[in-house]
C-alpha cells in the first residue's frame, strides 16, 4: 500500500499510525486501529465502510472534534495544514478550522442552526452578504438573495447540503490563491434523494475544480464513491484494509472485505428470484385501489394552503403480487401505503382489501415502531393475545417466530435498544408475519441499513413472501430494490402513478421521461 | 450474530450541567430515604412528649439531656423539630403522591382521548386552576373548610394536580404520535392495552422526575400555610407553626424559633437535591 512517490508535493492532511480509543456506554473500545492516510491536495479521497467501521471518527479526528465527553484516547498523529491536531492549542485549533477545514455533515437540519437565517450562518465564516451571495450562486443555489432571509427548515435538503458546502468553502482565500484547503464531507447524500445526490456529488467534484480544495468523502456506497473519488480508502473495524486508486479498487479489490462489500451491493443487474413467476392471469384481486386522494392542510391563517400527497391513484394488486411503488421523498408514497393500512384516512376515493382485511406493515423506522420498554417477547406476544393461547404455547409460538427470522430465541428477552438495527428489523418482520397477513406492506425497510445487512433482510422477505404466499406492497426509494423485490413497479412523482409495468421492463425500457431520469442518477459502477 | 448488550448501563449523571459519579446521585436518593425513616419513626426518635414541658425554659442547644434545648414553656425542642419532621414530610409526600394520581390520571385520559375530552372538558379546567395563584386558593378552600391539618391537606392537593395533568398530557400526547403505537394498533392491540402498555410506562419517568423535584415545593408551601395559622393546630407541633410562634424570641433566644425554621430549609434542600439525583439517574427516552 505504497502512497506514491510525488515526493514534491505537500499534502493536505496526513494521518500517521493514528490509533483512538473511545468510552461507549462505559466501555472503553478501540475505534481505530493504527490508520496511515494522506490527503493530497486537489483530490477527492473515498473513504468507504460499513456503519460501525470508525469512518465517523476518522472524519472528527480530521476536523479536530473528537468528542470529549467520550474521553478519547489517541496514538499517532493527525496533521491537517502542518499543525498537529491532537495536541495543538484552542487558538491554533480554530486557525486551521477557518483556513484550512471545512464540514458537510449527513444531516443539515441538524448541524445547520435552526433559529438563525441562511444569511447570518453564512455571514459567521464570510463576514459580508456579498460573499454570502457569491458564494451561495457558486454553489449552486439559485436566488441566492432571497435565500439569505429564510431560516434552515425552509428549504429543502438538498439545498441545506448546498448551504453547508457554502459555508465549508466560505473565507478560505479566494480561488486563485494557493492556500490549502479540505472539506470533509460524512455520508452527505445519505439523507437525499438520487437525483439530488448526483447533484451533490458535481457539486463537491466543482468545489474541487473551481476552489482547488481536497475532498475526504466518507459513504457507506462503493457506487458514490466510485463515481467521483480518485482514490478510494476501505475502512473495516477500525482498520485500513485498502487504499488505492478508486477504479483500481472498485475493479480488482485486493483484500477480502472489499470484494464483500462490492457482492452486497444491489444493482440493477443483481440476479432477480426466479421463485416468483409474477401474478397469475386469473389470481383473485388482493388490493384494489380507485381514485385514491389525500390532501394535508398545512400552514395557519393566511399561510395556510393545501398540499396534494396522493392524487387520484388507481392500483390493482393480485393476490400474491408483489408491487414496488418507487418515487422520491415527497412523492407520495408513504402516504398512499399508510392509506392502505389504515393509518390515515383518504380524502377520497377507496382501498378494497381481500380476505381479512387486515394488512401487517414493517415500518422504516425498525427502533422507534418498537415499544422501546417492552421486551421483544411481549412485543410478539401481543399479536398472540386474540387467541387466548396458554402461556407455554405463547412463549413457544414467538420462539418459532423469532427462528423464521433467524433470530436465536435469547432476542425474546431483549429490549430494543439492546438489539442492532438488522435485528429490528428482524423483529418488525417477525411481528409482521408471525400470523401470516394477506397482504404485507413494507415502508423502505431497509434504507437505515448497510448494504450487507439491507441485503439479507430483503432475502428475508422473499423467503417469507414465498412461505406464506402472501401480497407484498413494497415501498422505496431505491429502483435496484425495487426490481428486486417487486413483480411489478410503480413509480410514483407529485402523487400520481407515472409508469407501472412489469419490474424488468421498467428499469430496461423505462416509458416516463421521469423514470428515466431516475435511472440515470443511480449510481452504477460500470465494469 | 447475537450482541446483546448489558440492559442497564452505567453512566456518569449531570446535575447542574456538572458530571457527578453514580455513587454521588445514589448518596443523595438515599438521602430521601433517610428522612422518610426519620419521619416514620419520629415518635420513637423522640426522646420526650413533644407537648408536655419536661425541663426549664428556653435552655441553649447542646444542654444536657436536651440535645437541641427547650423552648418557653420546657418543652423539647428536638422531640418538637423530629415530630414536625414527620408531619412536614409525610404531609408533602401525600400532597404529591394525590397530586400525581389524579393528574396523572386526568392527563392520560385527555392526552390519549383527544377531541373535546381533551381540549375543552379536562384542559379548560386544568387551565382554570393554572390561572389562579395557586397558595392563595389553597388559603380560601382551608378557610372554607375550616382550619387544620387534614383541611390544609385536601387544599393543597387541589390546587396540585393541575402541574401534573399538563406534564402527564404533553407526554402522552407526543409518544401517542410515534410509530411504536401505531405498530401496535396494527397489531390489533386493545385501546386499554395500548394505554397501559405502550404510552404510560413512557409516561412514568417524566412525571417521577418531576414529582420528586416538587415534593421541596410542597414542603415550603405546607410550612408557609401554617406560619400563617393554617394547618396543625396548637400545641401540635409543626415547624412553620413553632417559627411563628416564638418569633418574638428570635433576637433574646434565636433557636426556639430557629431549630424549627432550620428544620424547614434542610427538607426543603434534601428534597431538591434528591429530586436533582432522581432525574439524573433516570433515564429519559426520546
Amino acid at each position: 500500500m505504497s502512497e506514491g512517490t510525488e515526493g514534491a508535493v505537500t499534502p493536505v492532511a496526513v494521518v500517521e499510525d493514528f490509533s483512538v480509543s473511545l468510552v461507549r456506554n462505559g466501555v472503553r473500545n478501540q475505534v481505530l486501529h493504527h490508520v496511515d492516510l494522506q490527503i493530497r491536495p486537489g483530490e477527492i479521497l473515498g473513504l468507504v465502510g460499513e456503519s460501525g467501521s470508525g469512518k465517523s471518527v476518522l472524519a472528527l479526528g480530521l476536523l479536530g472534534l473528537l468528542p470529549p465527553e467520550s474521553h478519547p484516547v489517541t496514538e499517532g498523529r493527525i496533521s491537517v495544514g502542518g499543525v498537529d491536531l491532537l495536541h495543538a492549542g484552542r487558538d491554533e485549533l480554530r486557525r486551521v478550522r477557518r483556513e484550512v477545514l471545512g464540514a458537510i455533515f449527513q444531516d443539515p437540519m441538524t448541524s445547520l442552526n435552526p433559529t438563525m437565517r441562511i444569511g447570518r450562518q453564512i455571514g459567521e465564516a464570510t463576514g459580508d452578504d456579498a460573499e454570502s451571495v457569491r458564494l451561495l450562486e457558486t454553489v449552486g443555489v439559485r436566488d441566492a438573495e432571497r435565500r439569505l432571509r429564510v431560516y434552515p427548515h425552509e428549504l429543502s435538503g438538498g439545498l441545506r447540503q448546498r448551504v453547508m458546502a457554502a459555508i465549508a468553502v466560505a473565507d478560505k482565500g479566494d480561488a486563485t490563491t494557493t492556500r490549502q484547503r479540505l472539506i470533509v464531507a460524512d455520508e452527505p447524500t445519505t439523507a437525499l434523494d438520487v437525483t439530488v445526490q448526483a447533484q451533490l456529488l458535481d457539486l463537491l467534484r466543482e468545489l474541487r475544480d473551481d476552489f482547488g480544495c481536497s475532498v475526504l468523502l466518507i459513504t457507506h456506497d462503493l457506487g458514490v464513491a466510485d463515481q467521483i473519488a480518485d482514490r478510494l480508502a476501505v475502512l473495516h473495524h477500525g482498520e485500513l484494509v485498502e487504499v488505492g486508486v478508486a477504479a483500481d479498487v472498485v475493479r480488482r479489490p485486493q483484500h477480502d472485505y472489499t470484494r464483500s462489500l462490492l457482492a452486497s451491493r444491489l444493482t440493477l443487474t443483481t440476479p432477480r428470484d426466479e421463485r416468483f413467476a409474477g401474478p397469475q392471469a386469473d389470481a383473485d384481486a388482493a388490493v384494489t385501489v380507485r381514485g385514491l386522494t389525500k390532501t394535508f392542510g398545512v400552514g395557519r391563517g393566511r399561510r395556510r394552503h393545501e398540499i396534494t400527497a396522493v392524487d387520484g391513484v388507481d392500483l390493482d394488486i393480485a393476490s400474491g403480487e408483489a408491487l414496488a411503488i418507487v418515487g422520491e421523498s415527497g412523492s407520495g408514497k408513504s402516504t398512499l401505503l399508510r392509506i392502505v393500512a389504515g393509518l390515515e384516512r383518504p380524502t377520497s376515493g377507496s382501498v378494497e382489501l381481500a380476505g381479512d382485511g387486515e394488512p401487517q406493515m414493517v415500518f422504516q423506522d425498525a427502533g422507534s415502531s418498537l415499544t422501546p420498554w417492552l421486551s421483544i417477547g411481549e412485543t410478539l406476544g401481543e399479536r398472540l393475545r386474540g387467541l387466548k393461547l396458554p402461556r407455554d404455547e405463547v412463549r413457544q409460538r414467538v420462539v418459532e417466530a423469532l427462528a423464521a427470522v433467524d433470530l436465536p430465541p435469547e432476542v425474546a428477552k431483549a429490549r430494543p435498544g439492546e438489539l442492532s438495527g438488522g435485528q429490528r428489523q428482524r423483529v418488525g418482520l417477525a411481528r409482521a408475519t408471525m400470523i401470516p397477513p394477506a397482504v404485507l406492506l413494507c415502508d423502505e425497510p431497509t434504507s437505515a441499513l448497510d448494504a450487507s445487512l439491507a441485503k439479507s433482510v430483503l432475502a428475508l422477505i422473499r423467503d417469507l413472501r414465498a412461505r406464506i404466499g402472501m401480497t407484498v406492497l413494497f415501498v422505496t426509494h431505491d429502483l435496484a430494490v425495487a426490481r428486486l423485490m417487486g413483480d411489478r413497479i410503480a413509480v410514483m412523482q407529485s402523487g400520481r402513478v407515472v409508469e407501472l409495468g412489469p419490474a424488468e421492463q421498467v428499469v430496461s425500457e423505462p416509458q416516463d421521461p421521469y423514470t428515466r431520469t431516475l435511472l440515470a442518477a443511480v449510481p452504477e459502477i460500470a465494469s | 450474530m447475537t450482541t446483546l448488550l448489558p440492559r442497564w448501563r452505567l453512566k456518569p449523571v449531570a446535575i447542574g450541567g456538572a458530571h457527578l459519579a453514580r455513587p454521588v446521585a445514589w448518596a443523595m436518593v438515599g438521602l430521601l430515604v433517610v428522612v422518610t425513616l426519620v419521619a416514620l419513626f419520629a415518635r420513637t426518635l423522640a426522646p420526650y412528649d413533644p407537648i408536655q414541658p419536661v425541663g426549664a425554659l428556653n435552655l441553649p442547644p447542646l444542654s444536657p439531656g436536651h440535645l437541641l434545648g427547650t423552648d418557653g414553656i420546657g418543652r423539647d425542642l428536638l422531640s418538637r423539630t423530629l415530630i414536625g419532621i414527620q408531619v412536614s414530610w409525610l404531609s408533602a409526600l401525600v400532597v404529591v403522591a394525590s397530586g400525581l394520581l389524579i393528574g396523572g390520571v386526568i392527563g392520560l385520559i385527555a392526552g390519549a382521548t383527544g377531541g373535546w375530552v381533551d381540549s375543552l372538558l379536562l384542559m379548560r379546567i386544568t387551565d382554570l386552576f393554572l390561572a389562579l395563584p395557586g397558595a392563595l386558593v389553597a388559603i380560601a378552600i382551608v378557610a372554607a373548610l375550616g382550619s387544620g391539618l387534614t383541611n390544609t391537606l385536601i387544599g393543597v392537593a387541589l390546587v396540585w394536580w393541575p402541574y401534573y395533568a399538563r406534564i402527564v398530557r404533553g407526554e402522552v400526547k407526543s409518544l401517542a404520535a410515534r410509530p411504536h403505537v401505531e405498530a401496535a394498533r396494527l397489531a390489533k392491540a386493545g385501546r386499554w392495552r395500548i394505554l397501559t402498555r405502550h404510552l404510560l410506562p413512557g409516561v412514568v419517568p417524566t412525571a417521577v422526575i418531576t414529582a420528586s423535584l416538587d415534593i421541596g415545593n410542597v414542603v415550603l408551601l405546607l410550612a408557609a400555610l401554617s406560619f400563617l395559622g393554617l394547618g396543625q393546630q396548637a400545641p401540635a407541633p409543626e415547624l412553620g407553626a413553632d417559627t411563628a410562634r416564638t418569633l418574638s424570641q428570635l433576637l433574646s433566644q434565636w433557636w426556639v424559633p430557629g431549630i424549627p425554621g432550620m428544620a424547614v430549609l434542610l427538607l426543603t434542600l434534601i428534597a431538591n437535591v434528591g429530586g436533582d439525583a432522581i432525574r439524573s439517574l433516570i433515564p429519559v427516552r426520546r
